[in-house]
This record gives C-alpha cells, sequence and structure tokens, in this order.
C-alpha cells in the first residue's frame, strides 16, 4: 500500500516554496512507515499479505468518503454532512430494493444519485445563500440523518442478494474484492484530476483565494457546486460498499464518520484554510488512521487506551508536520 | 532541522508502539471480545467480569470496542481472526448486520459465543443471553399490579430492531394483553439506548401529554432520563421502570427514582461466555442456547446487588 502512495506522485501546491518531491507528503509517509515497523515488531500478526489486505478492506469507506473530503479542504469548505449523506444513500438504495421492487442495480445508481443531490443541496446553501460551509453541511447532515430514518422508521434493510456482499467479500486473484477495486481505482482518478488537469488545479487557486481565482476568470460559484455534489456522490459510493459490507442498510451507520475524515485528509498535509492538499497525502492519512486500529487491535492494547493513543498520534502527525512546514 | 523533528517524531511513535509490544502476555489460550459499545455500562459489566475471569484462568483477553459501529466491529473482528484467537465472544453492535462477523470467524474455523444478541441468520456456536421476553412480562406484570390495573403508559424503546428491544416489547405487551386498563398513549424508540436520549423523549411525550402515570424504559439508563424528565416537568407520582439493572439503575431504584428493574445478571454471563468459550476452543459441545433469568428488583430486594452483582 506504500507503493501505492509513492506511486501517486504527491501534489503541486499554490504555494511556490515548496520543495517539489516533498510536497508535504513525506512528513506522513515517513509517520506511517514508523507506524507499521513499529507494529511489526509488537505484533507477530501484523506484517502479513493478508493483515495488509485487511488493513485495505476496512479503510475502504473512509478512504472513499475522503477523496470527496479531499476536494471540499482544497476549496477552503469543509463537509461535516457526509456520514449522514452516506446513511440517507445507503437507506435510500435499501427501501428502493426491498420495498420499492426496484431492482438492485437500479437502486445502487439512485443511492448515489441520493448522495449527489444532498452534495447539489450543500454546494446551493453555500454559493446561493451564503450559508458559511460549516453551518450548511451541518444542516444537510442533520437533515440527512432524519431522512435515513424516516425512510424506513428506523429500521434496517436486509436480503440483499450474495451477489452484491459477494462485492466486498469476495476476494478476487486471492487479495483484491471489488470494493476495494474501487477504492483503488477512485483514487488514481482523483489524483490524476487533481494533479494533472487544469479544473483539478483550479480547486487549488479558488482555496487559495476565491476572489483572486474569480478575477482570474474561474468560475468559482460552478466550481464549488460541483465540488460538493461530487463529495456527495462519494458519500453515495460509500454507502453502497459499507452496505455490501455489512450485507444491510442502517440508518445509523456513518455517525461520526466525517470527523475521522477530516482528521485523515488533515494527517496527509491538507490545510483547513484551503488551497493545500493531495490524494496522495490523503491516502496516507486514511491509512495511518487505518494501521493504528488495525495495529492496537492485533497488539491487543484496551479500548479506551486506544482512543488516547489514536487522539495523540493525530495531534502529533499534524504538529511536526506543521512544525516542519513552518521551518521550511 | 526539519530532519531532527521529523527523527524525533519517528521515536515517538516507535517507543510507543514497542512499549505496547512489550506489555503483550503470551499465554495458551486466548480470546477475543467484542463489545457493542463499551458506553453502555450493561455491556462493560460484562466486559470486566470476562476479563476478571480470564485473569483467574490465566486465559489471555483481548477486548475491542466498537462503539455502536457494525462497520468499525466488522473490521474489528476482522483483526481479532488475523490475531489468531482461539474463540471469539460477540456482543453484536447495532441490530441485524450481525451475521457478517459470525461467517467470517466460522470461515477461518474459529468459535464464536454471542451474547445479549444473536444473529438469526448466522447464530453463534452458543448464544447467551437473558431471557428478555419473560423478564418483561414479569415487569408488565408488576406495573399492572402496582397500578392498580390503571394508568396511562408511555414507553420507551430501546434501538429498533435489536434482539433486546424487539423481545421486551413482546414480553411487556403479553403483560398488558392481561391488563385492559393501562392505556399505552406514547411510544418512541432510542438509537443508542442513552439516557440523554431518554430524558429528551420523555420530555417531548409529557409536553404532548402531562397524564403519563409510568414510564417503561426499555434500558436502565432510558428510564433515568424519563425519571429525570418527569421530575423536571413535575410531573409528581409516576411510576418509572427500567430494565438491565446496572449499577446506576439499581442505585436509583435504592433510592426510589426508578421504581423496579429487571436485573441482568451480568457477572455470570461473562463468566458463562468465558467458560463456553474455552470449551468451543478445545472442541467441546455447548447448548446452543443457554438463557438466563433476570430478577424482578425493587426497593425491597435491590441492597445485596448493590454489593455485589449477580
Amino acid at each position: 500500500m506504500t507503493t501505492e502512495a509513492a506511486s501517486t506522485t504527491p501534489e503541486r501546491s499554490s504555494r511556490p516554496f515548496r520543495l517539489a518531491f516533498d510536497g508535504g507528503v513525506l512528513g506522513p509517509l515517513v509517520g506511517l512507515v514508523l507506524l507499521c515497523v513499529g507494529f511489526s515488531f509488537a505484533s507477530e500478526y501484523f506484517l502479513s499479505v493478508r493483515n495488509a489486505i485487511n488493513i485495505l478492506d476496512q479503510v475502504t469507506v473512509l478512504g472513499i468518503l475522503a477523496i470527496g473530503m479531499t476536494l471540499v479542504i482544497i476549496i477552503g469548505g469543509i463537509d461535516l454532512s457526509v456520514g449522514s449523506v452516506l446513511a440517507f444513500s445507503m437507506m435510500m438504495m435499501g427501501w428502493l430494493y426491498q420495498f420499492g421492487g426496484v431492482p438492485l442495480p437500479i437502486a445502487m445508481v439512485l443511492g448515489i444519485l441520493t448522495g449527489a443531490a444532498c452534495g447539489l443541496v450543500s454546494g446551493c446553501l453555500i454559493t446561493f445563500a451564503k450559508l458559511p460551509a460549516f453551518i450548511a453541511t451541518l444542516a444537510i447532515m442533520s437533515i440527512a440523518r432524519g431522512l435515513a430514518n424516516i425512510l424506513t422508521d428506523g429500521r434496517q434493510v436486509v436480503g440483499y442478494p450474495d451477489w452484491f456482499t459477494n462485492l466486498a467479500t469476495v476476494r478476487h486473484f486471492g487479495f483484491l474484492s471489488v470494493t476495494v477495486a474501487l477504492f483503488i481505482v477512485l483514487m488514481v482518478i482523483a489524483g490524476i484530476f487533481l494533479r494533472y488537469r487544469a479544473t483539478g488545479r483550479n480547486l487549488f487557486a479558488i482555496g487559495g483565494s476565491a476572489e483572486v481565482a474569480r478575477l482570474a476568470g474561474i468560475d468559482v460559484r460552478k466550481y464549488t457546486l460541483v465540488t460538493y455534489t461530487i463529495a456527495g456522490a462519494l458519500a453515495g459510493v460509500a454507502a453502497v460498499t459499507l452496505a455490501a459490507r455489512l450485507n444491510s442498510s442502517q440508518p445509523s451507520a456513518g455517525l461520526g464518520i466525517e470527523l475521522d475524515t477530516i482528521a485523515a485528509v488533515v494527517i496527509g498535509g491538507a490545510s483547513l484554510v484551503g488551497g493545500v492538499g493531495s490524494i496522495a497525502g490523503t491516502l496516507i492519512g486514511v491509512l495511518i488512521i487505518g494501521v493504528l486500529r488495525n495495529g492496537l487491535n492485533l497488539v491487543g492494547v484496551s479500548p479506551f487506551f486506544q482512543m488516547v493513543v489514536i487522539g495523540a498520534v493525530i495531534a502529533l502527525a499534524v504538529a511536526f508536520d506543521t512544525m516542519s512546514r513552518n521551518k521550511n | 532541522m526539519l530532519k531532527s523533528t521529523r527523527i524525533a517524531f519517528a521515536g515517538a511513535v516507535m517507543a510507543g508502539t514497542m512499549a505496547i509490544g512489550a506489555a503483550q502476555a503470551q499465554d495458551d489460550l486466548t480470546v477475543g471480545l467484542a463489545v457493542a459499545n463499551l458506553q453502555a455500562d450493561f455491556f462493560n459489566q460484562i466486559k470486566q467480569s470476562v476479563e476478571k475471569e480470564g485473569d483467574k484462568l490465566g486465559v489471555e483477553i483481548i477486548t475491542v470496542d466498537a462503539g455502536g459501529d457494525s462497520a468499525r466491529q466488522v473490521s474489528q473482528i476482522q483483526d481479532l481472526i488475523t490475531r489468531d484467537v482461539d474463540a471469539i465472544i460477540y456482543i453484536p453492535a447495532g441490530a441485524t448486520a450481525a451475521s457478517v462477523p459470525v461467517k467470517a470467524a466460522r470461515e477461518a474455523g474459529i468459535p464464536v459465543v454471542a451474547v445479549d444478541r444473536n444473529p438469526p441468520d448466522a447464530p453463534g456456536d452458543t448464544f447467551i443471553a437473558t431471557d428478555s421476553v419473560a423478564a418483561a412480562e414479569t415487569l408488565g406484570n408488576w406495573v399492572c399490579k402496582q397500578t392498580g390495573g390503571k394508568g396511562r403508559l408511555a414507553e420507551i424503546q430501546g434501538q429498533i430492531g435489536t434482539t433486546p428491544q424487539i423481545d421486551r416489547d413482546e414480553g411487556f405487551d403479553k403483560a398488558l394483553a392481561n391488563c385492559a386498563g393501562i392505556e399505552r398513549v406514547a411510544q418512541q424508540a432510542s438509537n443508542m439506548w442513552m439516557q440523554d436520549e431518554g430524558f429528551n423523549i420523555a420530555q417531548a411525550m409529557i409536553q404532548r401529554d402531562p397524564g403519563i402515570t409510568v414510564f417503561w424504559g426499555q434500558a436502565d439508563a432510558l428510564a433515568l432520563g424519563a425519571a429525570q424528565a418527569a421530575k423536571v416537568g413535575n410531573l409528581g407520582d409516576v411510576i418509572v421502570v427500567g430494565f438491565d439493572g446496572d449499577v446506576a439503575g439499581l442505585e436509583a431504584v435504592k433510592s426510589g427514582t426508578l421504581d423496579a428493574t429487571m436485573t441482568q445478571q451480568t457477572q455470570l454471563m461473562g463468566r458463562m461466555a468465558l467458560a463456553s468459550a474455552i470449551k468451543l476452543a478445545n472442541g467441546e459441545e455447548v447448548p446452543a442456547e443457554q438463557l438466563q433469568e433476570a430478577t424482578l428488583t425493587t426497593a425491597d430486594n435491590v441492597e445485596p446487588f448493590l454489593k455485589e452483582h449477580p
């Protein structure tokens, strides 16, 4: 997984003084490698291909959400609604399939579109109603969670066909489930888009300064709408993968996952002020969170102590990153 | 400078993980304990019982806490399987999604002891829980007797679709069927079985119907929330009953905040869970269901439970 991180080359940031080969991902990458080395010593079960695949499997949902969050944070926004939108998309898919008689593949697409619609509404609230992103997505977070519960009166949806669960459980060629493959493909596409496409680079310009971007001829409103819509759609994709993983749809799914997502993106070197961030960094951030949870479980650390360790590592990782940046 | 901060970070992380590693014991038998949510005292009691018993028997217990999130629990069970534990004690988080971890463990040849909730489509090798239907019926009958068969009942359910919620509904409804004078005027579910939810739900219920005379919370925390809401709302003479008999609930029964609860034998269930896990790991037979009784607890008989939880 670390080779994957290295192959998607670090993002060029809007700040000209940053070292080209570094781009902000080296710090988190070193942290990730050290964590892996530490856990390899601490637990004989950590260092194995099977466990590496487990970790990838475990971070798939978080990772897909984090792609959208990276885009949003790069334009200087924030999306608190992803967890609720995930739940709403998931319930919409389950409800359409189970009670609406919609064939599952179509229900999956409609679930993803539900997420996109939520994102679009957030985007409209931000661009047209001029709400701060924090408030707009906070409102959508509450609305989407409510709708997710209303659809089935808080009940779960079960009874998906086997082929659907197999998307998450059957490992093709011995290692790659469809959902993990999807996660990797989405990461690569997003990485290429951000680095090599002009539209991708415009996002950094908007995050650097929306006013300057507008004067430079970038349609900031359109970009904002599209970015939040994509983040919503990705929450929908994450919902489908999570439903496959759990073999059910639950209105309580993704409770609080927006905070994990934001943490992963920030650990990966993005700045909440906007204009800085990269997919490679986010991938590393996601893996740091995944490796930590997995490793602490394998070593057998008490769950209460785990919370302390995870919080400390997040603070440490970002603190060291910020310090090294300032010295730069 | 840049380099030195990174090396410092490196050192800190390494030292941290190594220290954790050194603390790891190497016993013959290792049992994984996957808890639904340690913030709920009921689960925490079972966890403490399993860990205490593990210490006594020299079995290493690896505890993971899903925090009520079934997705996280799937990951944690995966980790326990990777960790190559000999058996898994499994308290499912969420409701019906619970079958995925059992299937995964079964595929890896690891026996599963399901506690409190049992996945219907992939049940554990054994299932340990309170007979919630019978217990809730006992409680319902007590309420009927206590009120003289008349009253306006408000019910705060647990998380919809979970085994305890379904069973407690069923048992209590059975009792109500023989108690026509009690009218159910409000019924609402909670998401997390938590006290603040109970408070908020009950407050809204009182707002709609100040004539409520009985609150039935399907967990002590929910009932405690309802009792507080009744107090804040100056409801005066209401009967509040809960379920679980966790420490806070028992204290409340003693002080009169709650009128009754059904005490589940958490310590016994923890010990049984570990005993069953050890048996299954050694290839011995264990019955598919081991249902326990719960004790109707009022101010009259709460004292011994407070001293030593059953």
